[in-house]
């Protein structure tokens, strides 16, 4: 740290202020003595302990976690909570031959099942008692689990260039990548 | 029409929907919980999510499906974050290689507990307790051993045939999964220049290069293309005219030659999905009479008889 | 009148038929197209046409069919057994465009006005009518547009065909009104026993005329908004009224193509350009600016995370 902040001085010094651009370096132009270094000490330390912090994922809520159908939307929905996803999605939803057409505020879906990877489960992840501040550790539990989803594409077939279809692929790279190599 | 409302940030996000290897949840005691954790990642050298498994036995790298417009339906729920997380098995001599490339320079054999310390990130430690880390060391260091105890230093020759069979293992995988490692990228929108057949063995080989060097530091990365005999991409990207085809050849490629011309197998060139001010005025026009509707005209034609 | 291909599936466009007269194929004819429902945010729009030779048009007169605006519900019943009733002579066609598929339309990535999607439907009930081999030589339509410009691009598709576009038209020609009858009378059915898809139990089907002023209409709306979904398909999530309802009551809900203040688009163009894609792997305390994220990744929209 003492290496880069030196750095930044010299360079806060010797340019002349016209030319000094980043607001790091204005910072520490203005206030060169206090204000800013220790900004960046408290910026330093609160990012440190962030890295201690830890989020335990509670297994075993795995065994009541009930399966679920998802869904991922081709749109920003600025909701997160209850919705009638069977009464309204579900029960409107056309199976054809090659897709799945349904309609979603009055716009034009296509989509289909997609199964999670060999060896890969799908879980929905719900944060519980969540910490008052981000230094401390946080727990989430399993609330439901699924082994396909559907994703919608807005109006365009679905079709094995999607990307989410091609993400399916990294698993099985990353099998590749990280395990064991023979001696 | 009412205007478009202005997005709001999403705040307070508590639910997260994640594709996990099946390991992560293969656990019945709640101390073998596993657990998020933030590492150096040796690749930006800065701060990435993983996972570790119950007893630290296993490390995870998390990577997220992000799209812009997303949400999920999650039974009767929404998520508005559309991200999907997925949870993937890692090797975690990745995460130790640094600090033993780090302390090696010292050219001493040392205890690999006191070289595997980070004040940045208390965590590394644990990825000691995995358990390939003890038993794949020699992978990328010598070992000696005094009594009962272990000491290691850094080997380079060792990480780079280490890091080469990773390559060779990436290529059966690329090749396996059809992943398009030519120019350009799969899409129907365009037609293909070359069948997957035609790929030739450097074109694999470079992407694989490229796949192992999310995982290591840049000089290392360098030192793997030399001793995979791959020859460096020195220019810029950018003055590369992406309607330049690749050329490819047979013969291995002299040292000094002009490799400018493989830059655009780099550039991935997939057209965005989101159309431009143009298609945009384009599509507000009345398409009257533009457009066949036999579309709109299912085939369910019937005469009636009353 | 028989519903039921439409009802099997009410979400997308369906076409039903009278059988052709044997004497429509011999002897020259005359067709009337007229629609119903164009103005309502519930229910579908009906196109229909009427056609009969041209030699009968003083028969047709005598069955005394009239604007069906101008008639009540149990008249224009009436009258379209009447129509029925002389189907040796009079044929007619009707495409009910579901309320689905006016709001899918209306609403795509490129627009699809009404004005246009009424345009190819009444032109493809015409070309119908030809297919089945009518003999077609006069075509009356009744507009709410310009008509010149209609005639002209009628006149040009169906060339040797005498095309009058005319304002009213379903009261001057009583070939019109038939057409117009039928439509109406399709659309009354449908609204009256619409069947929801949405399994959404017993719903009060006390929607009055569904013309957005109609108190009715105003007050079933507002008790079937749904926060998420917005609406039944039975709504025309394309009308104002609709859309002006979702934006004060339900979440909000933004598409890749929402429009947006310019400079937010110009601020999206800069931000999500192809540079994008190649954006570093970490979060915001990336200390290795010159990392390139591998194609493999952002081809897929992969990414690291620095935070949960």
């Amino acid at each position: 740290m003492s290496d880069r902040w030196g750095r930044h001085f010299l360079a806060a010094q010797k340019k002349p202020a016209k030319l000094s651009s980043s607001v790091e370096e204005d910072a520490l132009r203005h206030d060169v003595a206090t204000g800013a270094i220790c900004r960046e000490v408290y910026i330093h330390a609160e990012r440190m302990s962030s890295n201690t912090s830890v989020t335990r994922v509670h297994v075993s809520s795995v065994g009541q976690a009930q399966k679920a159908p998802v869904h991922l939307m081709p749109c920003e929905i600025e909701h997160n909570g209850s919705a009638q996803v069977s009464q309204y999605l579900t029960a409107t939803t056309k199976d054809r031959k090659y897709e799945k057409t349904v309609s979603f505020r009055g716009r034009g879906l296509k989509g289909q099942e997609l199964s999670c990877p060999q060896g890969y489960t799908g879980l929905v992840l719900k944060e519980i008692n969540k910490p008052g501040s981000d230094q401390e550790d946080r727990t989430v539990k399993v609330s439901s689990v699924f082994d396909k989803l559907t994703y919608w594409n807005l109006e365009t077939p679905p079709n094995s260039d999607d990307t989410i279809v091609m993400a399916m692929d990294w698993p099985e790279l990353a099998e590749a990548i990280h395990g064991p190599v023979e001696d | 029409m009412a205007a478009k409302k202005k997005r709001t940030p999403n705040v307070q996000n508590d639910s997260w929907v994640v594709v996990a290897a099946d390991s992560v949840i293969d656990t019945d005691r709640p101390e073998r919980d596993p657990s998020f954790v933030r590492l150096r990642n040796p690749s930006t050298d800065s701060a990435s999510l993983y996972m570790l498994g119950g007893d630290d036995l296993q490390l995870y790298e998390v990577k997220a499906f992000e799209e812009d417009f997303h949400s999920w339906f999650v039974g009767q729920t929404v998520q508005r974050d559309g991200r999907l997380l997925f949870v993937t098995p890692m090797d975690p001599l990745f995460l130790i290689l640094p600090y033993l490339i780090k302390v090696g320079k010292e050219g001493k054999f040392q205890p690999v507990d006191q070289v595997v310390m980070d004040e940045e990130f208390p965590a590394c430690s644990r990825l000691l307790s995995c358990t390939r880390s003890q038993a794949s060391l020699h992978h990328i260091a010598e070992e000696k051993e005094v009594g009962s105890l272990k000491f290691h230093r850094y080997s380079q020759e060792k990480t780079m045939t280490w890091l080469k069979k990773k390559v060779e293992r990436t290529v059966v995988a690329l090749k396996k999964r059809n992943i398009s490692v030519g120019e350009g990228v799969k899409s129907t929108t365009y037609v293909r220049v070359k069948s997957e057949s035609d790929y030739h063995e450097e074109d694999y080989l470079r992407y694989a290069h490229g796949l192992i060097s999310e995982y290591i530091s840049e000089d290392l990365s360098k030192a793997l293309l030399i001793h995979l005999e791959l020859p460096e991409l020195t220019s810029p990207k950018e003055t590369e005219p992406p309607s330049k085809k690749r050329k490819l050849s047979d013969k291995p490629v002299e040292a000094g030659e002009d490799y400018t011309k493989f830059n655009s197998a780099d550039f991935a060139r997939k057209p965005p999905k989101k159309m431009t001010a143009a298609q945009k005025s384009l599509a507000k026009v009345d398409k009257s009479g533009m457009k066949p509707m036999s579309s709109f005209f299912s085939p369910k034609v019937k005469a009636e008889k009353k | 009148m028989d519903l039921s291909p439409f009802e099997k599936d009410n979400s997308v466009s369906c076409r039903l038929a009278s059988q052709i007269p044997d004497v429509c194929k011999i002897e020259d004819c005359c067709l009337g197209i007229d629609e119903a429902g164009r103005g309502p945010v519930l229910g579908p729009m009906v196109y229909g046409i009427c056609f009969c030779p041209v030699s009968k048009k003083e028969e047709l007169k005598d069955l005394k069919v009239a604007d069906s605006k101008t008639l009540t519900e149990a008249e224009r019943e009436n009258l379209f057994q009447k129509l029925d009733e002389a189907r040796n002579f009079v044929g007619w066609a009707l495409q009910i465009l579901s309320p689905n598929i006016i709001s899918t339309s209306m609403l795509q990535r490129t627009k699809y006005n009404l004005n246009a999607l009424s345009h190819d439907t009444a032109i493809g009930l015409v070309q119908y009518a030809l297919d089945s081999g009518v003999q077609l030589k006069e075509v009356y339509v009744d507009t709410v547009g310009p008509a010149e410009k209609y005639e002209e691009k009628l006149s040009q598709r169906f060339p040797g065909i005498e095309v009058t576009v005319r304002p009213k038209a379903d009261s001057l020609f009583p070939i019109v009104s038939a057409a117009s009858i039928c439509a109406k009378v399709a659309r009354d059915r449908v609204v009256k026993g619409w069947n929801f898809s949405e399994d959404l139990g017993e719903l009060d089907t006390d929607y009055g005329s569904g013309y957005p002023n109609d108190p009715k209409t105003k007050v079933w709306l507002l008790k079937y908004l749904d926060p998420v979904f917005g609406y039944p398909q039975f709504v025309r999530f394309s009308w104002s009224t609709a859309q002006t309802l979702m934006d004060s009551k339900a979440v909000t809900v933004h598409w890749d193509d929402d429009e947006e203040d310019g400079e937010k688009a110009a601020q999206r163009q800069n931000n999500r350009s192809m540079l994008s894609y190649f954006g570093a792997s970490a979060g915001g305390n990336n200390q290795n600016p010159t990392h390139q994220t591998h194609r493999f990744f952002t081809e897929r929209r992969l990414k690291s995370l620095d935070t949960l």
